[in-house]
């Protein structure tokens, strides 16, 4: 939001120049016009026009954009044109009764809670892990990074590869230890499918959980805990009532960037199903990614894009909430 | 240090559980490792071969043929993202940390949001923009597009750090006549260096690891990145999953080589909130 009045200000005052709000040491600076504030003020606006515009060009813009093209009767033949024919909601009707849509939201809700579920479980535990002494923590705690550094679309090209039928190593290891008898079919059999994305993804977040989490774990002070075990409270109840309500907001930021991390999962998908066999690993993002640039339905797509954007933006509010401390800083650089 | 720690057989069990937990985590790297070694008549035998069964370069060399200037495309994607996100986020970010502005609290709120916005919405609606401005298939289409992995981003850790800096290094440069870009280039950014160098290893992998928007706003032109470029040969060569392993391992490696040579900057990223996608 830009405070009009502030720029106008400026301007105004540049023009009169011998206006009363001029103190007398406005006339030893290099520009006698304009006094030391006034210039600093307009310094932060410059500062600040490329962000501006950027924000304006490459988030507002294409959110707008959206939302009227979800309201537009698209075609192929619209694509080169700034509108199309009014639609009402047949695009939004549309995609309440198209099963596919539909399923894709239920996969996306379901994946998402599963992922977050996975990927916290397992990322608590390493950062517990972690947090103890042990030989060979440090380099534990660095390569865990690399699953988070890969690009998606690698990561799901080679699931891909691990996950064949034959010669894949994840069958080959199950069969090795015996608990499969036979080789999975855990890209083309569509009950399994989702699991295999699913058991991707929570290897991808993996690294970021146990981070984040160790992270808070790391500044929990020491003598906090040992109070609690001389009061004779065993390890589990210290994790329990002293530890876990301390990162709790790192638990809940985390949990809160990983469900937005987890609805926005595209590259993934594509790289190890593609959205199949037969539909059963389509997410909101794959569909609609189908839907407008395989299907040259823009509108449809914008449609279903919405319905994405509003489920990720529910969290919106909290986060914005969590992240108050952050809101709240001033120039004072009391950080 | 609790009972657990003391006790030397428990630090040891310990480190086992990290092994084994590392061994998961890291396998998929190691397999595209060995698969890129492996022909592909040993990857389509029935049989999985846990160390290179009959290792060759074949596969890396039909991989320069065909990817070697998707390489070139992703480094100047990873690059250009890396340019304009320092060029947009550090100016920004000092605006916002050291001067007093009415709008700070709405345009940090703006930004948070923004990290939400999911790719997939943006990459239609780009497309359809790019269009009308002739920036589809284009370089400076496309890094337009991928600075939005890392600008909101790099705002925010960076005004993180200039809070980090006291004020009086402001008030000096000014009373020995500094003008305010001058504190800006020759004070601030000097200081800011660990939190520029976090911030350009996470905006150079968003340009590098890109593939929602070379998808979307590149079709068939003669630009294309190591992402797309995978994807397509293992939609055209689906059995070929020898080249592919190939290229994922080159799809990697910056990874690998910023987390060996930065890995400090790459940890405090992360923990500052990074969100891919």
């Amino acid at each position: 939001m830009l405070s009009e009045g502030e720029a106008s200000l400026v301007d105004t005052k540049v023009n009169r120049p011998n206006g009363k709000e001029l103190g007398s040491a406005g006339r030893d600076q290099p520009h006698p016009r304009l006094s030391a504030s006034r210039r600093r003020r307009l310094a932060a606006w410059l500062f600040l026009t490329p962000a501006i515009l950027y924000l304006l060009f490459a988030f507002a813009l294409p959110i707008v954009y959206n939302v009227l093209l979800s309201f537009e009767q698209t075609s192929i033949s619209t694509i080169g044109s700034f509108t199309a024919p009014w639609a009402g909601l047949a695009n939004y009707r549309f995609i309440l009764n198209d099963p596919t849509s539909r399923s894709a939201i239920v996969h996306t809700l379901e994946f998402t809670v599963g992922s977050l579920a996975g990927q916290f479980v397992i990322g608590f535990g390493l950062a517990l892990l972690l947090n103890l002494r042990f030989p060979g923590r440090t380099l534990g705690r660095s390569l865990i990074i690399i699953p988070w550094l890969m690009p998606l679309i690698v990561t799901g090209v080679i699931f891909k590869f691990l996950f064949q039928l034959e010669g894949g190593a994840v069958n080959q290891v199950l069969i090795d230890i015996g608990l499969a008898h036979h080789a999975i079919d855990w890209l083309d059999d569509p009950h399994l499918a989702l699991w295999t994305v699913l058991i991707a993804n929570i290897w991808l977040g993996v690294p970021f959980f146990t981070l984040l989490l160790y992270g808070a774990l790391q500044d929990v002070p020491g003598e906090i805990k040992e109070a609690a075990r001389i009061d004779g409270a065993r390890p589990w109840q210290t994790l329990r009532y002293v530890t876990v309500p301390i990162i709790l907001p790192v638990i809940e930021v985390t949990m809160l960037l990983g469900f937005v991390f987890t609805v926005k999962v595209f590259d993934l998908v594509i790289g190890l199903t593609g959205g199949g066999p037969a539909n059963a690993t389509q997410l909101i993002t794959t569909w609609s990614y189908n839907l407008s640039f395989q299907q040259f339905s823009f509108g449809e797509g914008a449609a279903l894009n919405n319905v994405l954007l509003l489920l990720a933006l529910i969290c919106a509010p909290l986060y914005l909430f969590l992240s108050r401390d952050s809101l709240r800083g001033s120039a004072g650089g009391d950080r | 240090m609790t009972s657990l720690e003391r006790s030397r057989g428990l630090r040891w069990l310990c480190t086992l559980t990290m092994c084994v937990a590392l061994v998961v985590m890291l396998f998929p790297v190691y397999a595209a490792i060995v698969g890129s070694f492996e022909s592909n008549n040993t990857l389509f035998g029935a049989q999985y071969y846990w160390l290179p069964h009959d290792p060759s370069l074949a596969n890396y060399r039909t991989v320069i043929d065909a990817q070697a200037g998707h390489v070139v495309t992703s480094l100047i994607l990873g690059l250009g993202t890396t340019v304009l996100t320092l060029a947009i986020a550090l100016p920004a970010a000092y605006a916002l940390s050291k001067y007093r502005l009415r709008v700070t609290a709405v345009f940090v709120s703006a930004l948070l949001v923004a990290q939400i916005v999911p790719s997939i919405v943006l990459a239609s609606s780009l497309f359809m923009i790019f269009h009308w401005v002739h920036l589809l298939n284009t370089y400076p289409g496309l890094i337009l597009a991928d600075g939005t992995y890392a600008i909101p981003f790099a705002i925010l850790v960076l005004r993180a750090f200039f809070f980090s800096l006291p004020n009086e290094l402001i008030h000096a440069a000014r009373v020995d006549g500094a003008n305010e870009w001058q504190t800006f280039r020759r004070i601030m950014i000097p200081l800011a260096r660990s939190a520029i160098i976090t911030v350009a290893v996470f905006a150079f992998l968003g340009g590098w690891g890109d593939f929602i928007f070379a998808l979307t706003i590149l079709n068939g032109s003669g630009i294309q990145p190591i992402t797309l470029g995978i994807y397509t040969y293992l939609g055209n060569y689906s059995t070929d999953w020898g080249a592919v392993m190939a290229s994922a391992v080159i799809a990697i490696a910056p990874a690998g080589v910023l987390l060996l040579v930065a890995q400090r900057y790459i940890a405090s990223g992360l923990t500052a909130g990074s969100v891919k996608g």
